[in-house]
């Protein structure tokens, strides 16, 4: 019995030594480390301090980061650089299996960034636990905050993994009072365009949900390569991280300017 | 998601049969099913806690365990989780360190099928072809060491294995190659656990 002992003893010795991922149970697991939470309250209290003099900013969209994680980190450090850049949308699939793990190395990498960052969801955020995970690391899957009244309206129109059609009474009700800011941006990780994944009655009713709204810009990330559609609205899609490349969206007053930046 | 699971639990059963009939009648006080030993784990990725049994196999060069992985509410944080793991261990080499105690480095690798709704081992209709990979598998590689004490006056037990093992999973392990930015602890977990020796 004074083996069992001894065993019992260096068993409990070993775990108080424990750090955070000491012991892992599951890849499916959810269970998000306490100062991982609310990261989307967070970044929009971190916005509030930025006040600036002029109309005229920018933002970066960055998009679809799966596992390229180096190309993630060189994307960020390039924001670190431009002090233009106030603040950053990332158009989801922030993982690729849904993973807790795969979550917290995007958010370790984020933290290299000097700036806020809002993210929407992507479909593959979604699958296993994701939804959950998602949750309590950012937040709401629908959100909007304004910014030198500028209006951004981040939007999740994830259909099959959710389950669900997307809220679009939200996204009405959100759009409703655009009169009152400069410009609206809306973001979302399916697009209407390229994609075939949202039902033709869903792609028209968010097209014109745009339209009937005076949005300036559409941001969608999904498909992986570029586009652009000028028109009333415009439609941009950015291509995965699986190349460093982002974009910026230059805001000056009533009017705006996209660039795509390939490192 | 039932007839899955029975599907595969008969598989397993077929695959042990076929494996160990060669091991009939090497030890005649035991017919060659019931197993040497069982098994108690704690984490590693394979379950809160796993239970199951174990062979030790080609003259005591694997260890091959099947087993029954479960992390309730409270640990994974959304629903329970039940995973079926065969569990391989290979011990390096046995060095004598007491009376009746043996400690040995281990190796080996775990291949784990999760039953439930977290995954898929086919596509569901609603994806297009290859919209995404099967998640239900997942591998996990692990070292470590084990200390085995027997003892002589066997009452229930004959034995007991304790060990304590690093591990990671083969998508952890796959970040951690192809990139810089997750490091190498980030990936890497304990596990403990018990065999007890009929």
């Amino acid at each position: 019995m004074k083996f069992i002992r001894n065993l019992l003893f260096i068993a409990i010795a070993f775990t108080l030594t424990t750090c955070d991922n000491f012991f892992e149970y599951s890849v499916y697991v959810a269970s998000v480390k306490s100062e991982q939470k609310n990261t989307t309250a967070k970044n929009l209290a971190l916005l509030k301090d930025i006040t600036i003099s002029s109309q005229d900013f920018k933002f970066a969209f960055v998009t679809d980061v799966h596992y390229s994680y180096n190309n993630l980190r060189t994307v960020i450090e390039d924001i670190n650089k431009n002090d233009d850049i106030l603040f950053v949308v990332f158009g989801g699939d922030i993982a690729d299996q849904a993973l807790l793990k795969e979550f917290e190395i995007f958010y370790d990498i984020m933290k290299n960034l000097n700036k806020p960052y809002f993210t929407v969801i992507g479909n593959h955020d979604y699958n296993s636990n994701g939804s959950i995970i998602y949750n309590d690391m950012f937040g709401d899957f629908n959100y909007s905050f304004v910014f030198n009244n500028n209006k951004f309206v981040l939007f999740d129109d994830i259909i099959w993994e959710s389950g669900k059609d997307p809220d679009f009474d939200w996204l009405a009700d959100n759009l409703s009072d655009n009169l009152n800011y400069n410009q609206v941006f809306s973001f979302a990780h399916i697009p209407t365009y390229v994609s075939r994944d949202l039902t033709p009655e869903m792609i028209e009713t968010y097209q014109s949900l745009m339209e009937d709204n005076n949005v300036s810009l559409s941001l969608h990330g999904h498909t992986h390569s570029y586009f652009y559609e000028e028109g009333d609205v415009d439609y941009l899609i950015v291509p995965s991280l699986k190349d460093p490349v982002y974009a910026t969206v230059q805001i000056k007053d009533k009017d705006f300017n996209v660039e795509l930046i390939e490192l | 998601m039932k007839n899955k699971s029975i599907y595969l639990l008969v598989l397993l059963v077929l695959l042990f049969s076929k494996s160990y009939g060669q091991e009939v009648n090497l030890d005649k006080e035991k017919a060659w099913y019931v197993p040497d030993y069982a098994k108690v784990q704690f984490a590693g990725n394979i379950g809160f806690v796993s239970l199951g049994v174990g062979y030790q196999l080609f003259n005591k060069v694997l260890y091959s365990e099947l087993l029954y992985g479960y992390v309730p509410e409270s640990a994974s944080k959304a629903d329970r989780i039940h995973l079926l793991t065969i569990k391989n261990t290979f011990p390096i080499y046995r060095k004598e360190i007491g009376k009746d105690l043996i400690i040995t480095p281990i190796a080996g690798f775990t291949t784990s099928y999760e039953i439930g709704t977290n995954s898929f081992t086919t596509l569901p209709e609603i994806y297009p072809e290859g919209y995404y990979v099967p998640n239900a598998f997942h591998f996990t590689v692990f070292g470590g060491a084990l200390l085995h004490k027997d003892f002589k006056n066997k009452k229930i037990f004959s034995g007991v294995d304790f060990y304590v093992e690093a591990s990671t999973v083969e998508t952890y392990l796959w970040y951690t190659i192809t990139s810089s930015e997750v490091k190498v602890n980030d990936v890497f977990s304990a596990s403990i656990g018990f065999n007890f020796y009929f």
